[in-house]
């Protein structure tokens, strides 16, 4: 029985509890691990700085961003979830992934002691888009999947349009001059 | 087989869901919730409707009224807790019902032919025909498999 109850304390001590900064998008609220943003912007402060890019196959990616040399790639949070269309205000910038996320306002941060694994009953896209469910002030919030923005194929995908687009800009200005 | 074992066989709680009363064997059902928030967020899966938070756990919610009603759910005042299995593993699992549920005990008949495969059976109870619900099948069914077994049985019967 002593061992038990050390072996308890010892567990109780190691749970780590995690900042998570939550934010709304079509007034669904969602989380993220404060760790994985490295940044959040307002969207008209990225007027000038974003450029325009398409792919027919992933609707979601409307704009790039180049910070310290690399693209990233603008997720709308709206359409990403298959949520109504929102105006967003905000982009936060993640870190380790060239991924930047359009939403709609940050409502705060706040402290987890856990992420609750996401019931076996949700088997769709959503098993990709969170790491799972967080309890906090009485609601249970999505905890966000960072990676579950682009899948592989999809960065893949945009980088090659994104040089597409880079040829055709030069061409035009070659032609221009 | 025990007299505990065959009356464990042979139990089933009834639920009542809209207009129509359903069952499901006892040894499924954990317990009946309190109404409770439902908390919901994007998902694609079918059938769930949110989760709740019951005795300190996440539960998902199954609206299953359009599968087994073809129409909308109800105005529902519990949670029944069922539980699912995953190969090995169980989840709790919430049903939306009326509240009207009991326990019964019966001897299950098996379901006439053509029955959708979420209907493991029937039972005579207070001489009307209840359908026994396989939960598994249930919830593993799409809402248009579902609503077209609902309408295939609304239209084989009288």
């Amino acid at each position: 029985m002593k061992i038990a109850s050390q072996e308890t304390g010892k567990s109780r001590r190691a749970r780590r509890s995690e900042t998570i900064i939550l934010f709304s998008v079509a007034h669904q609220t969602f989380a993220i691990s404060a760790e994985s943003v490295q940044e959040i912007r307002s969207t008209d402060s990225l007027a000038g700085s974003a450029t325009e890019i398409e792919h027919p196959a992933i609707g979601k990616v409307r704009h790039t961003l180049e910070r310290a040399h690399r693209i990233y790639y603008i997720v709308n949070a709206c359409a990403h979830f298959s949520l109504p269309v929102t105006r967003p205000t905000l982009v936060l910038i993640l870190r380790q992934l060239r991924v930047a996320v359009l939403v709609d306002k940050i409502e705060r941060m706040a402290e987890i002691s856990a992420v609750h694994a996401l019931p076996r009953a949700f088997d769709g896209e959503e098993r990709r888009w969170y790491r799972g469910l967080a309890y906090v002030d009485d609601h249970v919030i999505p905890v966000i999947q960072p990676a579950g923005f682009l899948t592989h194929e999809e960065f893949q995908l945009l980088d090659r349009a994104t040089l597409a687009a880079d040829s055709q800009r030069e061409m035009e200005g070659a032609v221009q001059a | 087989m025990t007299a505990a074992e065959n009356s464990a066989r042979d139990s089933f709680v009834l639920l009542q869901v809209g207009e129509r009363r359903f069952a499901l064997p006892a040894d499924k059902v954990a317990e009946l919730a309190p109404p409770v928030r439902l908390h919901t967020f994007p998902h694609s899966s079918a059938l769930v409707a949110g989760v709740i938070v019951r005795r300190g756990r996440i539960v998902p919610v199954y609206d299953v009224a359009p599968a087994l009603l073809g129409s909308e759910s109800p105005a529902h005042r519990f949670y029944l807790i069922a539980q699912r299995e995953f190969g090995a593993a169980v989840e709790p699992s919430a049903l939306p019902v009326n509240g009207e549920c009991e326990l019964a005990t019966a001897e299950m008949q098996p379901p006439e032919a053509g029955r959708p495969a979420y209907v493991a059976g029937t039972l005579a109870v207070g001489g009307e025909s209840v359908d026994v619900l396989n939960f598994e099948a249930l919830v593993a069914a799409t809402p248009q498999a579902a609503e077209s077994n609902s309408s295939s049985r609304d239209e084989a019967r009288p």
